[in-house]
This record gives C-alpha cells, sequence and structure tokens, in this order.
C-alpha cells in the first residue's frame, strides 16, 4: 500500500521561511566523542530550580541523580558521565542568563553512551502501571524535548479535573535548520513507537495522532512502516500536515489535526488533549524500559557558519564550544550563534553555555543568512501593511501591541491580547520595515509580568 | 573570530523584503498606466509624471532638513504620492499648480503629521484636494486625447466637440441624470473608450485596461490585500446598480462607473495606501465599502462629477475608529 503522505490540513497564518535543512538531514546521528567536562544546569524546564544533591569534590556516576526539587513542577537532573565535581557555580543560561550549575570534570578512560537502543522483543507496555511509567519520567527527570521544557510527569499524569482523550505525537519540527527529530523518526522509530504506547498507557488516552510536515515524506512513511508491523498500534495514526511555520507549534498542531482551538492564553489539557514531541517519547522509552535518566540528547549543529555540520548524541551539559571545535569550528564569516533554530532561537555570546535537555540544535549563521538591513538593525517606520497580521498564527495584532509597548502603554498591549501571543517570530520575519516585533512583544510580557508581581494583593 | 558575535532577540532571519521594495512593486503596477498616459496626453504626461515626482521627493528631502530628520527618500514613497498625485491631475494643468500640488501633498499631507507612517490621509489626495479647491477652473478642464481628433464619440456635448477641451465621461453621465439621456451615454463604443483610454479624464485614470493590469500586477505579487479593491468595486457596483434600476432612462450602466473616472485607479492604487486604510481584513471591507458608496453617493446626487477623492479623504478620517471596532478575537477566543 502507498501511503500519502501529502498534509492537507493546516492552520490560518503562519509564514514559509527557507527550510534550510539539506545541510544535516542526511547526516546520521553519531555519538559524540568523550567530553572533558560537562556543566549541568539545575534549571532545565519550567518550573522550580533544583537543588544540588552533591558538593565540590564528591565523584559522581554516569546517571547519578545530581539534582532535584521536592515542588510539583518541576524534574531531576543526572550527571551524563562518570566524574568530580569540580564547582557548583552560576553558567550562562540561554534563557534565564545565569543559572547555578554543577560543573563535572570527566574521569579519564570513560567511554561516552552510545545512541543504540535495543527494544526488548517481549516489549509490553500493559506489563507496566501508569504509576509506574509516570513516576520512571519523573525520575528520569524527562522535560518537553521540543524546547518549552515543560516536565513531562506532569503532563502526562491523570488528572480528575482534566482528563485526556486524545494525544498528539508532535514530529513536525517547523523550525528552519533543525533535523534532530527527523533523524529520530528515522533512525529511532520503534523506540519512538514504544514510548507512544507507554505515554498513551500512562495518560489514559485512547486516540494517538502522530503529526509530521510533509517536507519529511520518509519519515512519514518510516513511522507507518512501524506502525504496520508492531502489535496493538490500532489507535496510533499518523497525519501528514502542511509544511508552515509555526506548525509544530501546539496549538497549531491540535488546529491542523483535530480542528480544535485551544482557549486562547490557555493549554491544550483544557480540551483533553496532550502533546508531545517526538524526542520526548523516544526518552520516555528508554527511561521505563531501561530505567535510564535523561543525560544526553541529539543535537543539530549546523548553519552556513559551521564547518561540517551534522547531527549528535551529546551529553547534556556539553559546552556549544565544544560542539563548534568538533564540528570544525566557526568560519570566518560567523555573526550569530543560536541555540536552536533562527526562528526562535536564542543567540548567545558566551559559548560556555552548556546543552541543555531543551537544546535541540546550535544554529551558526553568517551575515548573508541574516540579511543586511536585519544585522544591521535597520527598523524603519510602521507602513501598516497588516503582512502580521496576516501571518499571525494566533491571530492577534501584532504591531499595535509592540508599537503599545515601545510606547510603554502596557494596557493597551494587554487589551490586544499581548498575553495570547506564543513568540513564533512570523510578524518580525516578514515585516517589511524590519521592526522587532516579537522582542517589543517579548519585552512587553516581561515588564507585565513584573508589574502583576510588585503589586500589592 | 569571537567578537564578530552579535546578539538579538528572534527572529534571526527575515524575508527579503522592505518599505522601497513595496513601493517599487507599487510603482512598477504604476508603469501601464503611465504608459497610457503617455500615449494619450503625450506631452503633458512627459511634463506632469516628472514634475509631481520631483516636487515630492524635494518636499520629503526639505522637511527632513528642518526637522533634522535622517533622510528617509529612499523608501521612495515620496515617488509613488508623485505618480498618484500626477496621475489624478487634470492632463493640461500648469507645471506651477502641479507643483504646488505636490509641495502640499508631502508637506501638509504627510511631513506635518511626522512622516510616512504617521500620516492620516492620503498625501496624494491632500495634495489633489488642496488644488481643487485652490483652481477650480484648472482641475475641471479636460483635454481630448491625442489619438483622437473629431471623430470622438458622443461622449462630449456637441458645441465642446472641436474645442481643445472636452467633457469627461462621468460629466456626460452628470448631465444625462439631469437630462434623462442615460440610455444614450452608455453604448458600445464609449465602453471600449474608457477601457482603452481614448477619452477625456486625468492623466492616469482614463485607460481601465492599464489599471487593471498594473492592478493584477499588484494582487499577483500580494502588495495589496484583494479585500480592499473588491470591496471598493463591489460596492460602487450595487449602488451604480441600484439606481441603474430604479431609473434605467437617467442612470448610465453600473459597469461605466467603474472603468470612468478614477474608480480603478482609485480601488487598486489610492484606497490601497496602507498607511491610512484599516489593518484587518474586516476593517477593509468597511473602509471599501465606504469609499464605493460615497463615490457613488456623490456621482449619482452630489453637485460633482467625481467623487472618488472626498470619498477616500471621508474614508481616511475614520480608519482609526474602523481600527478600533474592529479588534480582532484571538485563535481559541478572547482571554479571559
Amino acid at each position: 500500500m502507498r501511503i500519502d503522505t501529502k498534509g492537507r490540513f493546516s492552520f490560518t497564518g503562519g509564514t514559509h521561511p527557507p527550510e534550510s535543512k539539506t545541510l544535516t538531514s542526511e547526516s546520521k546521528i553519531q555519538s559524540f566523542p568523550a567530553v572533558k567536562q560537562v556543566a549541568i544546569m539545575l534549571s532545565q524546564h519550567t518550573g522550580a530550580v533544583c537543588r544540588p544533591l552533591t558538593r565540590k569534590g564528591n565523584t559522581v556516576q554516569a546517571g547519578q541523580k545530581i539534582g532535584d526539587s521536592d515542588a510539583f513542577v518541576s524534574a531531576p537532573v543526572h550527571s551524563p558521565i562518570t566524574g568530580k565535581v569540580k564547582e557548583i557555580t552560576l553558567q550562562s543560561h540561554p534563557v534565564l542568563g545565569r543559572s547555578p550549575a554543577v560543573v563535572i570534570d570527566a574521569l579519564p578512560h570513560y567511554p561516552p553512551k552510545r545512541p543504540d537502543f535495543k527494544l526488548k522483543d517481549d516489549f509490553d507496555e500493559n506489563s507496566y502501571s501508569a504509576e509506574q511509567i509516570c513516576d520512571a519520567v519523573r525520575q528520569a527527570g524527562i522535560v518537553g524535548m521540543g524546547g518549552a521544557g515543560f516536565p513531562t510527569r506532569v503532563k502526562i499524569e491523570p488528572n480528575p479535573r482534566l482528563p485526556k482523550e486524545t494525544l498528539v505525537i508532535n514530529g513536525c519540527e517547523c523550525e528552519p535548520y533543525i533535523t534532530c527529530d527527523y533523524r529520530i523518526m528515522l533512525e529511532w522509530t520503534n523506540q519512538i513507537i514504544a514510548g507512544i504506547k507507554l505515554a498513551r498507557r500512562a495518560s489514559g488516552c485512547s486516540k494517538v495522532f502522530v503529526g509530521i510536515e510533509d517536507n519529511k515524506p520518509q519519515a512519514i512513511e518510516a513511522m507507518n512502516a512501524a506502525l504496520n508491523t508492531c502489535a496493538d498500534s490500532d489507535g496510533i495514526k499518523v497525519v501528514p500536515v502542511k509544511t508552515k511555520y509555526p506548525q509544530g507549534g501546539e496549538r497549531q498542531l491540535i488546529k491542523a489535526i483535530l480542528k480544535k482551538d485551544v482557549p486562547a492564553g490557555g493549554i491544550p489539557p483544557m480540551i483533553g488533549v496532550v502533546v508531545l514531541n517526538v524526542a520526548t517519547v523516544a526518552v520516555i522509552a528508554e527511561a521505563v524500559i531501561y530505567d535510564s535518566p535523561l543525560t544526553h540528547r541529539v543535537v543539530t549543529v549546523t548553519g552556513e557558519g559551521i564547518a561540517n555540520p551534522g547531527n549528535f548524541y551529546v551529553p547534556i551539559g556539553t559546552s556549544v564550544a565544544e560542539l563548534i571545535e568538533f564540528c570544525g569550528g566557526l568560519t570566518e564569516e560567523v555573526v550569530k550563534v543560536i541555540i536552536g533554530g533562527p526562528m526562535m532561537g536564542i543567540a548567545i555570546a558566551d559559548l560556555t553555555t552548556p546543552v541543555a535537555k531543551t537544546t535541540g540544535a546550535v544554529t551558526v549563521l553568517t551575515k548573508k543568512q541574516i540579511g543586511a538591513a536585519k544585522f544591521a538593525g535597520r527598523q524603519t517606520p510602521c507602513i501598516r501593511c497588516g503582512r502580521c497580521l496576516e501571518v499571525c498564527p494566533e491571530h492577534l495584532n501584532p504591531t499595535k501591541i509592540a508599537h503599545a509597548v515601545k510606547n510603554n502603554l502596557l494596557e493597551v498591549a494587554e487589551n490586544y491580547y499581548i498575553n495570547a501571543c506564543m513568540e513564533c517570530s512570523c510578524c518580525s520575519y516578514v515585516c517589511p520595515a524590519n521592526i522587532e516585533l516579537t522582542g517589543y512583544i517579548k519585552t512587553g510580557k516581561t515588564l507585565l509580568a513584573g508589574q502583576k508581581e510588585s503589586s500589592p494583593g | 573570530m569571537l567578537e564578530n558575535i552579535t546578539v538579538s532577540s528572534a527572529p534571526h532571519i527575515s524575508k527579503p523584503l522592505s518599505t522601497r521594495s513595496v513601493m517599487i512593486d507599487v510603482i512598477i503596477g504604476l508603469v501601464p498606466a503611465m504608459a497610457a498616459a503617455g500615449y494619450y496626453f503625450r506631452i503633458y504626461a512627459l511634463i506632469l509624471i516628472p514634475t509631481c515626482v520631483f516636487s515630492a521627493v524635494a518636499t520629503e528631502w526639505l522637511c527632513n532638513l528642518i526637522r533634522k530628520k535622517p533622510n528617509s527618500l529612499g523608501d521612495l514613497s515620496a515617488v509613488v504620492t508623485g505618480i498618484i498625485l500626477a496621475l489624478s491631475l487634470p492632463p493640461s494643468l500648469p507645471i506651477w499648480a502641479a507643483i504646488i500640488g505636490s509641495v502640499f501633498a508631502v508637506a501638509i499631507g504627510k511631513m506635518v503629521f511626522g512622516g510616512l507612517g504617521a500620516n492620516v490621509f492620503n498625501p496624494a489626495m491632500v495634495g489633489r484636494a488642496f488644488l481643487t479647491a485652490s483652481f477650480g477652473m484648472m482641475m475641471t478642464s479636460w483635454t481630448v486625447p491625442a489619438t483622437i481628433d473629431a471623430k470622438m464619440p458622443r461622449i462630449a456635448p456637441e458645441n465642446m466637440m472641436h474645442s481643445r477641451t472636452q467633457a469627461t465621461p462621468l460629466w456626460w453621465s452628470k448631465l444625462a441624470i439631469k437630462n434623462k439621456l442615460g440610455a444614450d451615454v452608455y453604448s458600445n463604443a464609449q465602453f471600449e473608450s474608457t477601457f482603452t483610454g481614448e477619452v477625456g479624464g486625468c492623466l492616469g485614470e482614463t485607460s481601465a485596461i492599464a489599471l487593471l493590469i498594473g492592478g493584477l500586477y499588484l494582487l499577483i505579487r500580494r502588495t495589496i490585500n484583494p479585500s480592499l479593491p473588491l470591496a471598493v468595486l463591489l460596492s460602487a457596483f450595487i449602488f451604480a446598480a441600484i439606481a441603474y434600476l430604479i431609473d434605467s432612462d437617467a442612470y448610465v450602466q453600473p459597469v461605466f462607473h467603474l472603468t470612468s473616472g478614477a474608480m480603478l485607479l482609485c480601488a487598486f492604487f489610492i484606497a490601497t495606501d496602507p498607511v491610512t486604510a484599516p489593518l484587518t481584513t474586516k476593517g477593509m471591507w468597511i473602509f471599501g465599502i465606504g469609499v464605493g458608496a460615497i463615490t457613488m453617493l456623490i456621482r449619482i446626487v452630489g453637485e460633482y462629477p467625481e467623487g472618488v477623492m472626498y470619498a477616500v479623504l471621508l474614508m481616511n478620517a475614520v480608519t482609526p475608529l474602523i481600527d478600533r471596532f474592529c479588534k480582532l478575537v484571538p485563535a481559541g477566543g478572547k482571554l479571559k
């Protein structure tokens, strides 16, 4: 049977930045050589910061838990290598600026973990209870690996107030340049399906949809082929969706697959849906079946500014500098090093920034990709052309909100639903006047959050 | 190498698009109309268009100098204002009047508000309104296209046939309302002339076909939102059709209203000026329907034969209100 890989569904709005995925899409996941040092940040997820469980001078084993928190929304962190704790110090963090981190010097002759994973022949998700799965996910420190880093246990755990019916697996990877999820779908297909079944069992969902953008026909075929050959995959359906940025946003994916809107400012469980990234379900399988904590992840090192781009199985805590060095270093023209992709990623200046659980890519760009006007930060007046309104996937009025923030009219920004913005950057991308709409909106959200915190009562 | 690394907010790439490229698109869209103007009005077009463009650009440059602001000529918006103003002027308008109009359009229509993006009214229409108010006679004298001699179809009243000037199709349709001659005005030959542009009228408004080609170009390039021209033309057509159905003796056929006068120039190039039109699609419909309705109201019951300029300026004035009224609802409903 030939599989139809053409996506028929999408959301309204969005845009088509150049995909630039061919740089790494054919590059198999390679294991990364032994690292000398890792810095495990104690805040790699949404929620409470972990407290360190080890001290300077202690020796830690690979897979040992080195940080945890009692808070409900949190996830522990583990050491990916066997080594000696050098210090617990502040480290550059892409989002928070600075975060406490445990720096570990590797002991010599410690072999790196390989990405090989073999599914047990007698694997049956029904031999694990829902609690067992949830506990294993929590203990392994699994968080959403697509970017937001929300602790996965909180997402999949049954909640009597918000019963879950549908599990949506996100294999869109709409962000340009990044190919880590694509390679995982091609190379770890069975592991993903095992993870899907475990997540389905834990959450009690009856329906499962795997959304994949139709620019990845091989991934769609691989997932379908694997589903056809394994037992108990009746309720799992692969849905090709149109290739459009930001199709991988969870609200946009739900809209495309289920034709439902998540309430603005709300979360998918409000309509009985859980969305998990393919990389997340892959590590769920590893955590539940082999008790293996989340200590490594696939990172795409890419961009025109890097000599040898590729996909690597990297210990979490490896510095960006080490990744770049392994890939042949930066070329002369590099002007930007980004954690993530070019649309939503965060530009860093400090290359000692470590890889976190949510780091899917390091993108290195030269002036050419950024464009002269963007590079110079030349912004011209808004001509009210309305392109930002056309592309906004949340149907907001970006120019109104951004200019309200610019003029310090936060209540106007709030009135135009600034908090419904998911910061996908479509508006800034299409703006002919090159206005940093997303930047202003982010600033406005931060200012508003600050106001709320400091107001009495 | 590290010292070259910069940081900024996402996104780190942008679509190769600029205000300048948008304006270049508009200028390309206006080329057919300019060519038609050159073909039908020869030397007048050759004088008027460069005069308006040059004075508009010079005015913007001077205003920036006085305001001590950086030079903004690179966005080419002054060029677009100059061209549109020129195309909406009578061909035989004296050069000095065209210069006054252009200076007023840019200085008072745009720069006093703070430059591009801040103006409330369409600058070209502000300039034209100023000229209409100041030099009423000059602004209503129409030259016969160079391509016709005395064999001009019965659009002009008999006594004006051999004069240097002639009435426009709209002037004649206005006259027809009084004399109940609507049916006479609209014949195939006359429709053809308004379609090709072989009639009297403003420099760039006579040729429907040239304006349609330019408008189509803007639509294909997605420079303008199709809702706006559609709303203008549809509402004008409906109002013209209502009048025609009420009294087909007095009123000309609705299609005639679309192809004659500044209707097409307005629908594709004037009303679509993004700065002075609403942001949302719903707002564009309201704006466009308003422009079409006011134009037809003036054409059918008003004293003037043409009303596009007033319609656009009036709707420009309510654009902020329309924008407030048409607030978008976020995906997934309003935030609690």
